[in-house]
């Protein structure tokens, strides 16, 4: 085997392997061979097939695997010779691949750079802590009373007013012809809710129980079923009953019929509630704030193959997007889109070779418990079908890996968090709510002007992230993973 | 005057030629005796052994040394019921003289 470097600048190497007419002959005879015991031709006895005629008609089929295999191997071992890590699969070209002669391939292969994570100490990182406020946890236990309101018959007979719950019977008519979906009987409509089509609610106002009316009401152009839409509907409603609304009081009573105890453990479990979701979300700020420092702070140089395959899924789902919401793309609209998720790409790809790196210098590793239980909660997001998911996501490796992935990513941050320099600070929940608006303006903002001068630094793409769900560095992480996993 | 004299190799047509030597038979017997310098082909019925030296003599461009032939009666099959009989054929085994070889495989 001749291995000549044709290319060798920073991270990309192209490599041209000759491997000798002799070393293929004697794959493709061993290939033929094992054919020879399969392959059944008429006039000839299982296994007794003379090797010309195997050679003849299977020749072809077998050279295409032992070219396969030869370059494989071939590859494998220069690679291995050169001590070159690829980040990706490698790209082969065949250069030459005669019947009888030495094979010729080009290999194009981008190596893992070099990552020298920094000292942790010294990243400073600020978290943020939010206390609750007895205050909020009295007004959310207000609303769910009020959402939890019951509603009692009226005696006597007053009349309908907003606010008040009509039990109807009602059935609807298009030019006289009944319609699907325009009938129901004990229909609870509270009245100024807007659950109807517009004008419908209006004319129930200042009915008693136990009449009948019939309300006419115009379909709105942009009604969903489109054989309705703007037309004339005649509604024949019996109104049966009127409900009151009434509160419900904030009492044991109240707590009770949530199921707990009394209402000091509804107050608790509020409070720890409120609690693990502001934690949640300052972990995630923090997160982002330490993910940009460690961007900031490491340059290193990045394969080009997995920064454009990242570039490529980016701007897939950016087409996607427009495509299906074209009205929303002007929002966010970049001046250069290409330029603006190639930083992304560049960023996602550095942060994920970044933690995959710092993950395997500190032995850290998802075991398959914390996988396990991951994967039955997200079984659980999807009642009634988690059997399915959970085979699911064990028969694909691939959706394996992308509950892998968050979990390896977690972990890594936790640990690089446990050693970087935090300093805590309190902040109300307005502070926070604007301190995250804050940022996302600010980074919105950044991200155009930067572009322009096409520094390689990130564009703090958090605006774009967000609506995609992931951190940018989840997708990387995974990416990152994955070739190794295919290694 | 035998009647061999009637059927001189000059008798044998280009068109007769490539009608002589149907197909190579390819098994296990027939490529056993390659290794002897043998080569096998289906005939005619109606193919004498100084015709086929000739066809292939002149197709293949070898020496034939020597030509044996042999006649294959056609299997008795049922056919719902009734008994009917495949076609008979006949196969040549050609002897090449030394040095020369034809690949059976590639065709005319």
């Amino acid at each position: 085997m001749e291995v000549t470097d044709i290319k060798n600048e920073g991270l990309s190497h192209e490599l041209k392997i000759i491997v000798p007419a002799e070393d293929v002959e004697t794959k493709l005879k061993a290939k033929l061979e094992e054919v020879s015991g399969k392959v059944s031709i008429p006039g000839f006895r299982p296994g007794k097939v003379p090797p010309s005629i195997i050679r003849q008609r299977y020749g072809e089929a077998v050279r295409g695997e032992v070219l396969e295999m030869a370059v494989g191997e071939a590859m494998a071992s220069a690679l291995k010779e050169r001590d070159l890590q690829p980040a990706m699969q490698p790209k082969v070209e065949i250069q030459k691949f005669e019947d009888g002669e030495e094979l010729e391939f080009i290999v194009k292969v981008d190596v893992l750079p070099e990552i020298d994570p920094v000292d942790f100490k010294t990243v400073e990182v600020e978290k943020l802590k939010v206390a609750v406020d007895e205050e909020q946890i009295e007004k959310s236990l207000a609303d769910m009373a009020e959402n939890m309101a019951g509603s009692e018959p009226i005696s006597g007979k007053r009349k309908s007013k907003t606010g008040d719950i009509v039990v109807l019977d009602f059935e609807g008519k298009v030019g006289g012809e009944p319609f699907d979906g325009g009938k129901a009987s004990d229909f609870h409509l509270t009245l100024g809710s807007n659950q109807f089509v517009p004008g419908f609610e209006d004319q129930l106002l200042g009915l008693t129980a136990g009449s009948d009316v019939s309300v006419k009401v115009t379909m709105p152009d942009e009604y969903p079923a489109e054989n309705l839409a703007g037309k004339e509907a005649i509604f024949e409603c019996t109104v049966k009953e009127i409900r009151e609304k009434k509160e419900a009081e904030l009492n044991d009573e109240f707590a009770k019929n949530l199921g707990l105890e009394s209402l000091d453990a509804l107050r608790t479990q509020m409070r720890e509630r409120t609690e693990s979701e502001y934690s949640s979300v300052c972990r995630e700020k923090t997160k982002r704030a330490l993910l940009d420092k460690l961007d900031n702070l490491h340059q290193f140089e990045l394969p080009g193959s997995m920064v454009g395959s990242e570039y490529d899924s980016i701007w897939q789902q950016y087409l996607e997007a427009k495509k299906n919401h074209p009205e929303n793309a002007e929002d966010d609209e970049v001046e250069n889109p290409e330029k603006f998720y190639r930083n992304v790409a560049e960023r996602r790809v550095r942060l994920g070779l970044l933690l995959a790196a710092v993950g395997q210098r500190n032995n850290i590793d998802v075991s398959a418990e914390e996988v396990n239980r991951a994967l039955i909660a997200e079984a659980q997001r999807h009642p009634g079908q988690e059997k399915k998911i959970i085979e699911m996501y064990r028969e694909n490796n691939q959706a394996m890996a992308s509950i892998r992935a968050p979990l390896f990513e977690d972990k890594v941050v936790d640990f690089i968090l446990e050693m970087a320099n935090v300093s805590e600070r309190e902040v109300t929940l307005d502070e926070l709510k604007k301190e995250i608006e804050a940022e996302q303006m600010a980074a919105a903002e950044k991200s155009q002007p930067k572009k322009k001068v096409s520094t390689k630094k990130k564009a703090a793409p958090k605006k774009k992230a967000a609506p995609k769900k992931k951190t940018p560095a989840k997708k990387t992480a995974r990416s990152a993973k994955k070739d190794k996993n295919d290694e | 005057m035998s009647w061999k004299h009637y059927i001189g190799e000059k008798r044998v047509t280009k068109e007769r030629q490539y009608e002589l030597i149907r197909t190579p038979v390819i098994t296990e017997k027939a490529t056993l005796g390659g290794e002897h310098g043998q080569v096998t082909f289906k005939v005619p019925m109606s193919a004498t052994k100084p015709e086929i030296k000739a066809a292939v003599e002149a197709l293949f461009n070898v020496k034939v040394k020597a030509v044996n032939t042999l006649r294959q009666k056609g299997k008795i099959k049922l056919f719902r019921g009734r008994a009917g009989r495949r076609n008979d054929t006949k196969k040549a085994i050609i002897c090449l003289e030394e040095g020369h070889s034809i690949d059976v495989t590639t065709g005319v």
